[in-house]
């Protein structure tokens, strides 16, 4: 077996401790992300789980501890010892992102937001980008809605936009930062069936959510995290099998 | 009985000395446009320089925006065409020292308008290009820069009129705008309310024409666009994806 065959370690966080101000909101953060798995973290609301996904590109640098992705170190390492690291930007064109708040540049029409980052990323031409951009908005069902700019379309139709654009770069993962939490309850299904056939598909997903039933349904390692620490974790059974008090009482009162 | 002087208002002289009005309001008009051209430049340059995490560049700006935002054009063309060559020995054309003292003043205001507009960017938009993998000069010049640009343009007109307003000091210089000439004039007719009526329509004239001009440039930075002109600009891009759509579909 070879780095990045399903079953095979992709990601791996080690140590990782992140302080705002004097504040610390992760307490040492250890994770392994398997090729083609689907990763869920819940917990309650600062909890840190938004943090540590925003580790996994570093648009958080942590403060301590490692980043390990198909065998290159990103972030400042144990102990703080720096020694050769991966560049964040060559991590991030690997690990795609998709927002809470879309995230969408309102000043480019859909099929622009996703042809710019092709074009800027991968250096096709122009018009080679926007013939993978359409490609990527059929896969989301957007294609006939090319044309219109961001607030022409509803958040659902924004955040399907929203993760065209990143899987436009081929990402090897994944991350979701609440995808559903800023849409209309009716509009919620539309993205959550993409991210299922995402799923499906194979793609290796680390997903913060709320909606429980979405993370027991495609969750196959469960991540409670409270007050900056992983309080429990477990594979696809952890919502029946669960025994952390907390977990369960925190489970209970949002199913 | 009305005791005011009986005056002759001689209103055929706005149109007898037409060519010469216009040649003033040209005059003042091309001044304005390339200081308009520089002090863009200059002012982005002095906006990044505040938001720099380099506490010697913030420095610089703060030095300089203030220092120009505090000068009134009249001085500072003065200090600029008479104090620079007396400094320095080296003579600016009235042209130039006027391009020059608009520069001055006016980046640092474009400066303030640059950064006020940078930093009204929801930070969201950056981070989405971080996380795309784009560069941050990538992210700078497609992602913040045009949409920074749709929030200033409004201000940039506004500071675009002031402008061309500000060269009307410039006739202690001696440059050939519209007050100059409109001096020049009236000492030979002595028709003090007819040349500077005619020199306010000027002005205001061209201040309808900026306000039209600006509007048209905005509608490039709505979405989506608008007006004819940034229709036609897209045109091409727009055939492309429309072609797409119907291939796929």
């Amino acid at each position: 077996m070879t780095v990045g065959d399903p079953g095979t370690t992709l990601m791996s966080l080690r140590g990782i401790r992140k302080s705002f101000g004097s504040s610390e909101v992760l307490h040492g953060i250890d994770l392994d992300i398997t090729t083609g798995s689907h990763t869920v973290i819940f917990g309650p609301s600062g909890s840190g789980k938004s943090t540590v996904l925003r580790t996994m590109n570093l648009l958080e640098e942590p403060n301590e501890g490692l980043v390990n992705f198909l065998g290159v170190e990103y972030g400042p390492g144990i102990d703080g010892k720096r020694e050769k690291r991966g560049k964040a930007i060559d991590l991030r064109r690997q690990v795609g992102m998709v927002f809470q708040q879309f995230n969408l540049f309102p000043h480019l029409t859909a099929i622009d937001n996703i042809a710019l980052s092709v074009h800027s990323v991968t250096g096709k031409s122009k018009s080679e980008s926007r013939e993978r951009a359409a490609e990527e908005l059929k896969k989301v069902g957007l294609l006939k809605w090319a044309l219109n700019f961001p607030g022409q379309l509803s958040g659902g139709q924004q955040q399907r936009v929203a993760i065209a654009r990143a899987l436009s770069l081929d990402p090897k993962l994944m991350l979701f930062d609440e995808p559903t939490s800023a849409l209309d309850p009716e509009l919620v299904g539309e993205v959550l069936s993409v991210m299922r056939q995402l799923a499906e598909s194979g793609m290796t997903m680390v997903v913060v959510t709320h909606e429980m039933n979405f993370a027991k349904e495609i969750g196959d390692q469960c991540i409670f995290m409270e007050e900056g620490n992983i309080v429990a974790r477990g594979g696809e059974d952890f919502f029946d099998t669960c025994d952390n008090e907390r977990a369960r009482q925190f489970i209970g009162s949002v199913l | 009985m009305d005791d005011r002087p009986q005056i002759n208002f001689m209103w055929h002289l706005i149109w007898e000395y037409r060519d010469v009005l216009l040649n003033g309001l040209l005059t003042a008009f091309s001044v304005s446009i390339t200081a308009l051209a520089l002090s863009l430049v200059v002012g982005l340059i002095f906006a990044l320089f505040k938001m720099s995490r380099f506490m010697v560049l913030r420095g610089i700006s703060t030095l300089y925006v203030n220092i120009f935002r505090g000068i009134p054009a009249l001085v500072s063309v003065i200090w600029v065409y008479f104090g620079w060559s007396l400094l320095f020995g080296q003579n600016f054309t009235v042209y130039q020292a006027g391009v020059i003292a608009l520069t001055l003043l006016y980046s640092s205001f474009f400066s303030e308008i640059f950064r006020s507009a940078l930093l009204a960017i929801h930070k969201g938009q950056k981070e989405a290009g971080l996380a795309l993998g784009m560069s941050r000069w990538r992210i700078f010049r497609s992602v913040t820069m045009p949409q920074a640009l749709k929030i200033a343009i409004p201000n940039i007109g506004s500071m675009f009129i002031g402008m061309i307003k500000d060269t009307s000091t410039f006739t202690v210089i001696g440059l050939a705008e519209v007050v100059q000439v409109t001096q020049n004039l009236n000492s030979v007719y002595f028709q003090p309310f007819v040349l500077y009526t005619a020199a306010a329509g000027l002005y205001v004239a061209v201040a309808f024409l900026v306000d039209f001009i600006f509007r048209h440039i905005e509608g490039g930075f709505t979405y989506p666009r608008k007006g004819v002109i940034n229709r036609f600009l897209t045109h091409r891009k727009r055939a492309h994806v429309e072609k797409l759509i119907e291939i796929n579909s």
